[in-house]
C-alpha cells in the first residue's frame, strides 16, 4: 500500500501524524442530514482503523447526498491536511468545502457562504489520499465545518473516516471571560497612574 | 430537560370561529398555546418559545423565541380571526425564525395547529418535511377543527417526511366534551420525547384526569413535596431494614449448623476455623458472640461430664474449652488439668498424673535452673516414681485389708 509520502509506510508510523482526532470535542460533534443521529462520531478514529468499514459510519439520508459535519476542538489546532475515506459504488463525496470558526452553519448558510477552501475529492478507497490545506488560513482553528455537497452518483453519501493532520496548540480561542458593561461610565471611577496633578486621565 | 427552541404556528383563519370546541376553536387553541409555553419553559429554564400566526393578512411572527412567558401571553391577547391559513409559508417562516435563534445549542422544534383545510399539494408538504428533517428540525402537528380525509392524509405524509427517530408527532383531536388542552396534556407534545414528562405535565395530567391514583403514596408531589418525600424515604428505610433482617436470619441459621460441627472437631481444626471466622470481614461481632456462647455450652457440658466421672473426655476438648492459649502450651494444659483433677478427682488419679513421668519431666524442664541430666534430679524423679508405686501398693493393700 503506497502512501502519498515519499517513503513506504512500513518504515514510518503514519498514525502519529494523524492524531488530531484526539483533540476533537467528540460530545459536541454534530452533523446535518445524517440518516442515524450520532453516527458522525464514529468517523473520527485512529489512522490504523481508517479502512475498518465494519463498524458504524456516517451516511446521509436517502436520495440526498449532502452532508454537513461540525467538528469542534478542545483547543486551537493547526490543520495541515485532511483525509477522507468514503463509501463504495459512488457514495464517496466528490467535493468538500470547509468553514473555520463558525457556529451553527446549516445548509442554506453553507450554500450561500464563501468557504475558506474547497477541494475536489477523488474516490479514496485505500485511504492514501490527503488533501492539503492553505496552512496560513488554518492556523488557529477552534472548530471546523465540512460541507460535502455532492457525491459520485450514489443514492446516499457514506463516509467511513475523516482524518486531520496537524498540530495542536494548548491554547483556547480568545473567549472574553468577564466584560463589565457600564450603563453610565464615569471617568473618575477609572483613575490611572497619571491621575494626580491635573491633566486628563485617559480610560484605556 | 431537552434544551429546545420552539415556534408555535397558530391558525387564526375564519374556520376558527366555530364553536364545536368550547368556547370557540380559537379560544381552545389559545388555551393550549398558553399551556404549551408554560410546560416548555418549566421543563428547562433556558428553553425559548415563539409564536406566529398563519392566517389573517399573512404569515406574521408575533414574538420571536423568548423565555419570557409574559410576552407570549400578552401577544395572544387581541388577536383577530380571519383569512385563510397558509401552512407551507407558516412552517417555512417558523424554520427561518428558529434558524436565527440566539442560542445555537438549542434543538429546533415547530408546533403547528392545523384547524382549517390544507390547500397545498401533498408533494409540496413532503418537500417541506424533508427540508426540515435535513436541517434537524422536529415538527409536532395538532390536527383539530375541520376533519376531512384529505387533510389527515396530507398531514400524516408531512409527518412521515419530517420524522427522524420519533422526534416528531401528530395528534388528532376530535371535537367533543374534552377541552383541546386537556387532550394535548397526555400526548408526547407535552411529555417530551420519551423522557417521562416534566413534573408540570404529570401534575396537570393527573389534575385533569381527576384521579389521585397515579401517585405512590396518595400524595401529589407537586402539592406537598415534603410529605411525599418523607413518605418515600421512610418506605425505603423500612424496605432496607427488612432486607437486612432477612439476610441476618439466613446467615444465623447457616452459622448455627456450622458452629456445632466445629465444636466437636479437634483443637487444630477448631483453631483453623476460628481464625477463618476471625478473618471474615462482615458480621465478625456476631461470630464472636456465637463463638462465646458455644464455648460456654461446651464448658457446661464438660463440667457435667466430669461430675459424672467420665474419664473418656479427651485432652483436646479440655484444652480448648479452658482458654484459647491452652492449645499452644502443653505445660499449662497439664497444670490446668492438674488443678481440675484436684478439685474433682480423688488421690488415685492425682498420683497417676504424677506418675506420668514424661509430663513431670516436661514440667521440670520448663523450670529455670533445672537440668534433667543432673543426677540429683534424676534421683528425685526415681524416688517419686517409687513413692507412687509404693502408694499404689499401699492402697491395694488397704483395700485388700478392707475386703478382708
Amino acid at each position: 500500500m503506497a502512501c502519498l509520502h515519499d517513503h513506504s509506510c512500513e518504515d514510518h508510523d503514519c498514525s502519529s501524524d494523524w492524531s488530531l482526532y484526539k483533540h476533537i470535542d467528540l460530545d459536541k460533534v454534530s452533523a446535518l442530514n445524517e440518516a442515524t443521529t450520532g453516527t458522525v462520531k464514529s468517523v473520527f478514529k485512529a489512522w490504523e482503523h481508517r479502512l475498518n468499514t465494519s463498524g458504524e459510519h456516517l451516511e446521509s439520508n436517502e436520495g440526498d447526498p449532502e452532508l454537513l459535519v461540525f467538528i469542534p476542538f478542545t483547543s486551537d489546532v493547526k490543520i495541515k491536511s485532511i483525509s477522507i475515506v468514503g463509501g463504495a459504488d459512488g457514495t464517496s463525496p466528490s467535493k468538500m468545502r470547509a468553514f473555520i470558526n463558525r457556529d451553527g452553519i446549516d445548509f442554506s448558510d453553507a450554500q450561500s457562504m464563501q468557504a475558506i477552501q474547497e477541494w475536489d475529492l477523488a474516490e479514496n478507497m485505500q485511504g492514501v489520499l490527503e488533501y492539503q490545506t492553505r496552512y496560513s488560513k488554518f492556523q488557529s482553528v477552534g472548530n471546523i465545518t465540512l460541507h460535502f455537497p455532492d457525491n459520485f452518483g450514489g443514492d446516499t453519501t457514506k463516509i467511513h473516516y475523516i482524518g486531520l493532520k496537524g498540530e495542536a496548540t494548548q491554547l483556547k480561542r480568545d473567549v472574553v471571560a468577564t466584560i463589565v458593561y457600564e450603563l453610565m461610565p464615569n471617568p473618575s471611577d477609572h483613575k490611572t497612574r497619571a491621575e494626580t496633578g491635573g491633566g486628563f486621565s485617559h480610560v484605556e | 430537560m431537552v434544551l429546545e427552541a420552539t415556534m408555535i404556528c397558530i391558525d387564526n383563519s375564519e374556520w376558527m370561529r366555530n364553536g364545536d370546541y368550547s368556547p370557540s376553536r380559537f379560544q381552545a387553541q389559545a388555551d393550549a398555546v398558553n399551556l404549551i409555553c408554560g410546560a416548555k419553559t418549566q421543563s428547562n429554564p433556558e428553553n425559548t418559545v415563539g409564536v406566529l400566526i398563519m392566517a389573517g393578512k399573512g404569515v406574521r411572527v408575533l414574538v420571536t423565541p423568548t423565555s419570557d412567558l409574559g410576552k407570549i401571553l400578552a401577544c395572544m391577547h387581541g388577536l383577530e380571526v380571519g383569512g385563510e391559513m397558509n401552512l407551507a409559508a407558516g412552517i417555512q417562516v417558523a424554520q427561518l425564525a428558529l434558524k436565527h435563534r440566539q442560542n445555537k445549542k438549542q434543538q429546533q422544534r415547530i408546533i403547528v395547529f392545523a384547524g382549517s383545510p390544507v390547500k397545498h399539494e401533498k408533494k409540496m408538504l413532503e418537500m417541506i418535511g424533508r427540508k426540515l428533517k435535513k436541517n434537524s428540525v422536529a415538527l409536532d402537528i395538532v390536527n383539530f377543527g375541520e376533519d376531512d380525509e384529505e387533510k389527515t392524509e396530507k398531514l400524516e405524509s408531512l409527518l412521515a417526511a419530517v420524522n427522524n427517530n420519533d422526534t416528531s408527532h401528530i395528534v388528532h383531536v376530535p371535537a367533543g366534551p374534552n377541552a383541546l388542552s386537556d387532550v394535548l396534556i397526555s400526548t408526547p407534545i407535552f411529555t417530551g420525547d420519551g423522557e417521562g414528562g416534566s413534573g408540570f405535565a404529570a401534575a396537570a395530567a393527573a389534575a385533569a384526569a381527576g384521579g389521585v391514583s397515579g401517585y405512590d403514596f396518595g400524595v401529589d408531589p407537586n402539592l406537598d413535596p415534603e410529605l411525599a418525600l418523607a413518605l418515600r424515604v421512610s418506605m425505603e428505610e423500612e424496605r432496607a431494614r427488612q432486607e437486612a433482617a432477612a439476610k441476618k436470619a439466613a446467615e444465623d441459621t447457616s452459622k448455627q449448623g456450622g458452629e456445632q460441627q466445629a465444636g466437636s472437631q479437634e483443637a487444630s481444626s477448631q483453631d483453623a476455623t476460628m481464625t477463618e471466622r476471625a478473618s471474615a470481614s462482615t458480621s465478625e461481632a456476631e461470630n464472636k458472640t456465637t463463638d462465646l456462647m458455644d464455648d460456654e455450652n461446651a464448658l457446661l457440658q464438660q463440667a457435667l461430664a466430669m461430675s459424672m466421672d467420665e474419664p473418656a473426655v479427651g485432652h483436646d476438648v479440655k484444652d480448648t474449652d479452658m482458654s484459647e492459649a491452652s492449645v499452644d502450651d502443653p505445660e499449662l494444659a497439664l497444670a490446668l488439668q492438674l488443678s481440675v483433677a484436684d478439685s474433682t478427682k480423688d488421690q488415685a488419679s492425682q498420683s497417676e498424673v504424677l506418675a506420668d513421668q514424661s509430663a513431670v519431666s516436661d514440667i521440670l524442664a520448663s523450670l529455670p535452673g533445672v537440668d534433667l541430666n543432673d543426677p540429683s534430679i534424676k534421683d528425685l524423679l526415681a524416688s517419686m516414681q517409687n513413692k507412687s508405686e509404693l502408694q499404689k501398693k499401699n492402697d491395694d493393700k488397704s483395700s485388700n485389708e478392707e475386703k478382708k
